[in-house]
């Protein structure tokens, strides 16, 4: 690099050194590194006894939910079944729901943005005016006529849906940059080669409009979490999967809420947690990539 | 483009919205495994009132046709039967209209009220520790699990302290009770509603104030504030007069992109607290596998969201008159 006259950092490599300032990006990262774990070792539990399995496990001496033991560090749910270790699974299945959905709305929504941005007229209006009707319908209760139609859905439908329903956010912003992008000298060129139409938009205005993508990939990852977790909670969840939200609807509708805050806390602090540490590293991004926001946000 | 103008196109867009959700449920409904009439009809019906249910719908003719009467039925707002309650759709939901609009349109007018105002605070003393302890507050509250906090709330001051009620709306006793007067009501849906308000409010004011907060030190930065600081206004009359109206039009815009969020809240609060409102009557349809009162409820909140949003954009052209000219 220092051949071309540029000395020291990449650009890459000042923006994570801004982020590290900002106190909220580096609280966000320890946080998320503590989920991250937590979901490393929710494979640990049921390979040293079958009864620590999050769903199928049941300890065969307790039968009601036990508050913690030694045995279970967490207690146990109202069939004895260890909730630390479905606290563990969880971790997995937020991970899973968030950034899976995360990354299809956005892979969506850069595409359809683009789409939009670089091609104009009637297909532009159609996609922004879909953009538009997506954006204001509440997406929760969306999925819940969807589940109804189509009598429950699994954790991988939920995560589709979640994404069909997430891109227009992104959709507007790549469009409006693309429209930036493609009066660039270097478009300009690209179609006098005579580029195809496909060539420019994969070649020349993709790699331009990735980063910017991924910008809006924390807070997207927020929503997923909280939707599939909400969806969960009222009962319309994946009946095979663990989720945090499964545990509370468990708690909640087994009338333990009164009786078990062992129960009742774990599940909520995580998905609020995990939540808030997607939130503010999206924040401390979002500093990194608005230099405006830079100098006030924590002085 | 005038504000006439501008309303009247906004309302074309709305009836097009709704034109296109309402058909797409329609098309849904046929997509959906099963006979789609089996949705419509319950095993408790007798074989008459199933004859009857097919005759209106148009079961016998074309899909054309049948997409035809759904349009006119609608017009009509006639959703079919509810199998839960056994009577019309819109006489279930007509009853909870007004619940759903006491609890909602407080929480997110307080909330955005009380945003903007501490958000005001947070950007004027910025840096101290006043502004540290509002974002931080602002950040775990509007992250935090909704139904969770719903929970905590109840478990908190409905069980342990009973300072208030647990679920419903009113209590039965003191509503059949002739000898209690319209203020004594009033006071016993406060009561109920104190609860659900307070976690819709503790879930929204944050992603005001936060919003609030970075748009006033957007604007405390403009040429204009420097000259009212050059002409020597006090700071109070710049904040207050110059930087607030400004600093609080994107905030009036956010309340209507982020309706659907609320809509969502509004719907989890109902259902963990018992209100007897249009989302938890949705969430309760599709647990019973009502589909007609679910269809219906969706419908309606989904022309109530479309409007509101129409609702803020004027708002926001008056507010605003730059905006009319885009």
């Amino acid at each position: 690099m220092s051949e071309l006259g540029f000395e020291g950092k990449g650009p890459l490599r000042e923006a994570w050194e801004l982020f590290l300032e900002s106190s909220i990006g580096k609280a966000g990262l320890i946080i998320l590194s503590i989920f991250a774990l937590m979901a490393i070792f929710s494979f640990v539990p049921p390979m040293i006894d079958p009864m620590y399995h999050p769903m199928k496990g049941v300890d065969p001496e307790i039968t009601t939910s036990q508050p913690p033991s030694l045995r279970h560090w967490l207690g146990t749910d109202f069939m004895g079944r260890d909730i630390l270790s479905q606290l563990l699974a969880g971790a997995r299945v937020a991970f899973l729901v968030g950034i899976t959905a995360a990354l299809m709305s956005i892979i969506l929504g850069t595409f359809l943005g683009m789409l939009a941005g670089y091609f104009g007229g009637v297909v532009d209006t159609l996609l922004m005016r879909t953009a538009d009707v997506i954006m204001v319908l509440p997406t929760l209760l969306v999925i819940l006529v969807l589940a109804s139609l189509f009598k429950g859905l699994s954790i991988w439908s939920i995560v589709i849906i979640i994404a069909l329903f997430r891109w227009p956010g992104v959709s507007r912003v790549i469009r409006a940059q693309t429209l930036s992008l493609k009066n660039r000298p270097f478009v300009e060129a690209a179609k006098a080669l005579g580029a195809s139409h496909l060539r420019i938009m994969m070649r020349h205005l993709l790699p331009n409009l990735v980063p910017l993508a991924f910008l809006y990939m924390t807070f997207r990852v927020t929503a997923a979490i909280v939707i599939e977790a909400a969806l969960a909670f009222l009962g319309f969840g994946d009946p095979t999967t663990v989720s945090w939200g499964m545990m509370l609807q468990w708690v909640w509708k087994t009338g333990h809420m009164f009786k078990a805050p062992y129960w009742l806390l774990p599940p909520g602090i995580c998905i609020s947690l995990i939540t808030l540490s997607f939130y503010m590293i999206g924040r401390a991004m979002e500093q990194v990539l608005d230099p405006r926001l830079r100098k006030d946000w924590e002085g | 483009m005038n504000l006439k103008t501008f309303i009247l196109k906004r309302s074309i867009q709305v009836v097009i919205s709704f034109y296109v959700i309402l058909s797409l449920l329609f098309f849904l409904l046929r997509l959906s495994p099963g006979d789609p009439y089996s949705k419509y009809i319950d095993s408790d019906m007798t074989q008459q009132e199933i004859e009857l249910i097919k005759k209106q719908m148009g079961l016998d003719k074309h899909i054309f046709y049948q997409y035809l009467i759904y349009i006119r039925n609608l017009i009509k707002m006639d959703f079919g039967y509810s199998f839960h309650y056994g009577t019309h759709v819109w006489d279930v939901i007509k009853n909870k209209i007004l619940n759903t609009i006491l609890l909602f349109t407080t929480s997110v007018i307080v909330s955005a009220l009380v945003g903007i105002f501490l958000g005001r605070i947070a950007a004027w003393r910025r840096n101290t520790s006043l502004d540290a302890g509002l974002t931080i507050a602002s950040l775990v509250t509007h992250t935090i699990f909704l139904p969770w906090l719903g929970l905590l709330l109840i478990w908190i001051f409905g069980y342990k302290f009973e300072l208030f009620p647990l679920s419903g709306i009113y209590t039965p006793e003191i509503w059949l009770d002739p000898e209690c007067g319209f203020l004594r009501k009033a006071l016993d849906v406060m009561h109920h509603m104190a609860l659900p308000f307070l976690s819709l409010f503790l879930l929204h004011f944050g992603g005001y104030l936060l919003l609030m907060r970075n748009s006033m030190l957007g604007t405390l930065k403009e040429d204009y504030i420097l000259t009212a600081r050059a002409k020597g206004l006090r700071e109070k009359d710049i904040i207050n007069r110059h930087a607030l109206p400004n600093a609080a039009l994107p905030v009036v815009t956010s309340v209507g992109l982020s309706l659907a969020f609320s809509i969502n809240g509004g719907a989890l609060t109902e259902t963990v607290f018992s209100w007897p409102g249009i989302g938890r009557e949705l969430v309760m349809a599709v647990s019973h596998n009502d589909y007609p009162l679910a269809q219906a409820a969706f419908l309606l909140i989904a022309i109530v969201v479309l409007l509101a949003n129409v609702l803020v954009d004027i708002l926001y052209a008056f507010l605003d008159p730059r905006i009319r000219y885009e």
